[in-house]
């Protein structure tokens, strides 16, 4: 007797292989069978009609404040992800010495734009040392997790406050060794570093103080425990990040580890940017070094308020000298019917319909929310009024707090991008899950490969979409026991529908400890998720189950 | 595997300073020059770094303009 | 602020969407040795560029400097 089969799907394992339709039994958390399974379980989801695939894993995430209260990471969860990594770009919340929490809450805050509330109330300060976070999170997960430990935290540790201030001593060097082999034993699956991330107060975070001998140092331990590197180098400069690459692969092959950086971006007026990295990254990995390039499947959006200072409309002479000035200034003019008159008429002789009407009315903040998630043009309309005009006094009604996105503006040529995604040696992630809570939606990332380059533009395979966020990813981090639909493997399995799977429309939730305001997506298509054998979420809803692990 | 040239780089040595790190990677300029040239070329670090000025041990400084 | 001949100068700019949503300024640079390269500033950065330069918009930021990058940083 089984405990589930679901039956009738068409199976990708996550191998990449072709795909096949039958059935996959679990027993005891694990993948029993898969074919055609003879025999009965204790419960049997029909999948006729969709797909039977491996659960999905995130590699970049910033979840490790959430999942002290929300053992899903929710939706990342709902959108068939079954594994994610917290701790990247030099940041986890452990080893933390209680003294040392306020200064690392800033740097999460900065990154993740949690509000204050989340680090108050949502949970209780148990732990200092890495097993001890571990212990916290492991007590409720209904998602699996890979956690990274960083590097800035790890020499905050070992330096105090000269962790932001000097090089570190020999004596230090090897302290943070000692302190990385522990966080190893207990769980982490890598070390995180930095090269650009700031705290609250835009200072450099304590990783981006270390010499490169410091890195050389840790990575020795990292090859000890064969685990990854991760890094953040500079965005959008190719020859910096080329220069990472090289660095990156110095380590790899002095120390036999295998290293990631994210994100990489395309965009237009960068033509070059990807292609000379991954020129870079061929030539490193011909010569036996692992550099994974990790890349975003969605585009990049930009959002503004007339409230605070923007290069938005740069390209607007008037708009920018006059929405640059002080508040009382700003709102001056552009309470002038004059002044206002001749910012329409720059927009456009359609009135900034060509220009601003595909601008959204995001929400999560002053906004009326019946304009929330309507393009301007559909607001501008429903006014009798041009879009410019509708942009600017919908502002003004609202004390300038209202936020508009216009999206797509980067790395968004999806002619360009399948192709990139489908390079043997780009790693699909860097979704940030988790992070820039206030800013934009960092979840369905993976639905969005789906939609946009397997069934609208064809760059990849069912199955090579899926090996990409699976089976690969858990070869690239070593998670050895996932990523395949494979008898003996732990049974995380999504079944989705692969006409629908999508992500939805970018909507502001409330759903933050104090009420926090952040932006989500929810899934379209993904029907049931199983994690380590249980059903986690089933028909739009999540379960009790909590099966999830920390996994290395 | 040769790797193809790229633009070459520095990182600082502790408490290095702009002037001794423009010395030691442009000995044959005077040093007014050669910290201009550091600058120009590493503006990365020299327009956005708070506080200003500030060199880290992480840092990629070019010690070459971009490559023609 | 005329540049020197010998140095580098803005050849373009152009808006460029951040990857935190911010809007992000790429000015390109022509340096002495006839190449370009790409200098991506963050929206403060960018901000304080265009006050040094006295412009309102991307096209009066062609010729000026390097030096007004780095003017108040």
């Amino acid at each position: 007797m089984f405990d589930v089969i679901v039956r009738n799907g068409l199976v990708v394992d996550g191998s990449g292989a072709q795909a096949f339709k039958g059935d996959v039994a679990v027993k005891d958390g694990r993948i029993a069978a898969v074919g055609a399974v003879q025999g009965e379980a204790r419960q049997e989801i029909d999948a006729g009609g969709r797909v039977v695939a491996p659960g999905f894993i995130d590699p970049h995430t910033h979840f490790d404040v959430q999942l002290l209260w929300d053992g899903a990471a929710r939706p990342a969860l709902e959108h068939g992800v079954t594994c994610i990594v917290p701790g990247n770009c030099s940041l986890s919340l452990a080893p933390l010495r209680a003294g040392d929490r306020r200064q690392v809450v800033g740097m999460f805050q900065q990154i993740e734009e949690m509000p204050p509330e989340a680090f108050t109330t949502a949970f209780d300060w148990s732990w200092e040392d890495f097993a001890g976070y571990r212990a916290a999170i492991e007590k409720a997960l209904s998602i699996n997790v890979a956690p990274l430990v960083g590097h800035s935290v790890i020499r905050l540790w070992v330096m105090g406050p000269a962790s932001q201030q000097r090089a570190a001593t020999a004596d230090e060097i090897a302290a943070m060794q000692d302190l990385l082999r522990e966080c190893l034993a207990a769980g982490a699956v890598g070390l995180s570093t930095s090269f650009v991330d700031t705290d609250e107060n835009g200072r450099p975070v304590p990783s981006r103080f270390a010499q490169f001998e410091e890195l050389d140092a840790l990575c020795a331990v990292l090859g000890e425990f064969d685990r990854m590197l991760q890094c953040v180098p500079e965005f959008f400069a190719t020859d910096i990040t080329i220069a990472r690459i090289d660095q990156l692969a110095e380590l790899s092959l002095k120390h036999g580890i295998t290293t990631t950086f994210s994100p990489v971006f395309d965009n237009a007026a960068t033509p070059d940017n990807v292609p000379r990295i991954m020129a870079r990254v061929e030539e490193q990995f011909a010569r036996g070094a692992k550099v994974w390039p990790q890349m975003q499947t969605r585009p990049l959006d930009l959002s503004f308020s007339f409230l605070r200072p923007s290069l938005y409309f740069a390209r607007l002479p008037r708009w920018s000298r006059i929405l640059r000035q002080d508040l009382d200034v700003k709102l001056h003019a552009l309470r002038d019917p004059e002044t206002v008159a001749k910012m329409v008429a720059d927009a456009g002789p359609d009135g900034g319909d060509k220009m601003l009407g595909r601008l959204i009315c995001r929400g999560g903040d002053a906004a009326p929310a019946a304009m929330v998630g309507r393009t301007l043009r559909d607001i501008a309309a429903e006014r009798g009024q041009s879009c410019a005009q509708a942009l600017i006094d919908l502002s003004l009604e609202n004390g300038l707090d209202v936020a508009f996105l216009d999206a797509s503006l980067g790395h968004e040529n999806s002619e360009r991008i399948g192709p990139m995604l489908a390079h043997p040696l780009v790693h699909i992630g860097a979704s940030d899950g988790g992070a820039h809570l206030a800013s934009f939606s960092t979840y369905g990332d993976t639905g969005y490969l789906f939609s946009e380059f397997v069934r609208k533009t064809g760059a990849m395979s069912l199955e090579q979409a899926v090996a990409k966020i699976t089976g690969e990813t858990a070869d690239i981090w070593g998670l050895k026991d996932r990523g395949r639909l494979k008898p003996g493997l732990a049974a995380d399995i999504v079944v989705f529908d692969p006409d629908t799977i999508d992500r939805e429309a970018e909507l502001p939730a409330f759903d933050m400890p104090g009420d926090g305001m952040r932006y989500v997506r929810a899934a379209r298509g993904v029907e049931t998720v199983l994690v380590n054998g249980q059903i986690a979420y089933a028909d739009g809803a999540y379960t009790a189950a909590r099966a999830g692990v920390v996994c290395v | 595997m040769q790797l193809t040239r790229q633009r070459r780089f520095v990182t600082p040595g502790p408490d290095e300073t702009v002037e001794a790190l423009a010395l030691r990677a442009l000995p044959d300029q005077p040093v007014e020059t050669a910290v201009d040239a550091i600058k120009s070329w590493n503006l990365h670090i020299f327009a956005m770094r708070k506080p200003a000025g500030l060199l880290l041990g992480s840092d990629v400084v070019f010690v070459e303009p971009p490559l023609s | 602020m005329t540049p020197r001949a010998d140095e580098p100068v803005i050849v373009s700019a152009d808006l460029v969407a951040g990857h935190d949503g911010s809007t992000e300024l790429l000015v390109r640079l022509r340096h002495p040795n006839g190449a370009e390269g790409p200098v991506v500033l963050d929206e403060e950065t960018g901000l304080r560029l265009m006050k040094n330069c006295g412009a309102a918009g991307l096209g009066e930021l062609v010729g000026q400097s390097w030096r007004r990058i780095v003017e108040g940083s």
